[in-house]
């Protein structure tokens, strides 16, 4: 620690009080070491107070669930297969799907997607396999495949397409959207809607925008880039 | 301390007068959100604002990092500035690269908060004032 640093290391401070200019020159001389810089805890903790609030309130509203909720469709479609898909609680009805204003996959669509909504109180499935074609490459992720398998309460689905060997009990066809008792949930009024106790659809194939559950239990859930889809 | 050679020593006193820790965690902060970013650049484009937003936020936090570092003046902006990305990237970038880099980057942009260059204690300040005015 040279003396000569005293005098160049405190000719570039220039803190946001004023005052400290005028100071320096009286405090060359009286002071011994080199001045060095220091993190002021009460200072520090102005800050890092409120943004440990903020962190353990963004960590409680996802374990919640409570954000990510509301989102827009990607305008995306992905494709959802699995070999067996039982449910108790089925309810489907049309509907529209707007992406996020702007988005570059709105095409001449106007950012508007006709979907049909499926709902099921409680499903499962049997080696699900979701792949979102990404140009080029596609994202796959498979579950289920094991003994354990894919369960989901309260899951929609937005489909373009549906593909299947389904099996229905207790069916209900024609019943307004707005009326549907056995999933909870309701579609918009003057809309076509069917819905039943049960469902069973073999050799399950959809084209899907948008997919939300309640819970959504992936037992053997792998992720990964491959270039074949489902 | 003599011992030490001008490099080390140039280097502490470089260290001195700047919010070092505090930059340097942040910048490490935002390198580790952006190792754990492992989607190809030809994926977030296709994307759109939403992938983009998963690189722009830790790539900024880098560069408040460095900012911090080298222009110390404008610490307090930087470091305000970089606190909400480093919030931000638990949304847009895996979770804030995993938590890691998330906690990286507040602790850093705090610590640069909290960073004052050396000052003589008030009291002291005035005692010395009287005293140059007596005498």
């Amino acid at each position: 620690m040279a003396s000569s640093s005293d005098t160049t290391s405190s000719a570039d401070h220039t803190p946001e009080n004023p005052e400290s200019g005028s100071v320096c020159e009286t405090s060359d001389t009286t002071d011994g070491p080199a001045r060095r810089g220091r993190v002021r805890a009460r200072r520090a903790a102005v800050m890092a107070v409120p943004a440990t609030l903020a962190a353990g309130a963004l960590a409680v509203l996802t374990a919640e669930g409570a954000l990510g909720v509301q989102f827009a469709i990607s305008g995306m479609p992905f494709t959802v297969t699995a070999t067996e898909l039982n449910g108790t609680g089925f309810e489907q009805f049309g509907g529209l799907d707007h992406m996020a204003p702007g988005s570059p996959n709105e095409g001449d669509t106007g950012g508007q997607v006709l979907v049909v909504t499926s709902a099921i109180k409680n499903a499962t499935l049997t080696k699900l396999c979701q792949s979102v074609d990404l140009g080029g490459t596609n994202l796959l992720i498979t579950a289920g495949g094991g003994a354990q398998k894919v369960t989901a309460s309260d899951l929609t689905t937005d489909s373009t397409e549906l593909s299947g060997d389904a099996a229905f009990n207790n069916i209900e066809i024609g019943n307004d959207a707005s009326t549907l008792t056995k999933a909870g949930v309701k579609g918009p009024i003057g809309v076509f809607s069917q819905q039943a106790d049960t469902v069973h659809i073999a050799n399950l194939r959809q084209t899907n925008y948008a997919t939300t559950a309640g819970v959504f239990r992936l037992p053997g859930l792998k992720l990964r880039f491959s270039d074949p889809g489902c | 301390m003599s011992a030490r050679t001008g490099f080390r020593s140039a280097f502490r006193r470089w260290r001195a007068d700047r919010p070092f820790w505090g930059g340097l965690l942040l910048a490490l902060g935002g390198a580790e959100i952006l190792l754990t970013m492992k989607a190809s650049m030809k994926v977030v484009l296709h994307v759109g604002m939403q992938g983009l937003a998963g690189y722009l936020l830790p790539a900024l936090m880098l560069l408040l990092g460095l900012l911090i570092l080298f222009n110390p003046a404008q610490r307090l902006f930087y470091s305000i500035t970089a606190v909400l990305l480093s919030l931000g990237t638990w949304l847009t970038s895996n979770l804030g690269g995993f938590f890691v880099g998330l906690l990286l980057g507040v602790v850093g942009s705090c610590l640069a908060f909290g960073w004052l260059p050396d000052q003589e204690p008030r009291r002291s300040r005035r005692q010395r004032r009287n005293a140059v005015a007596a005498g």
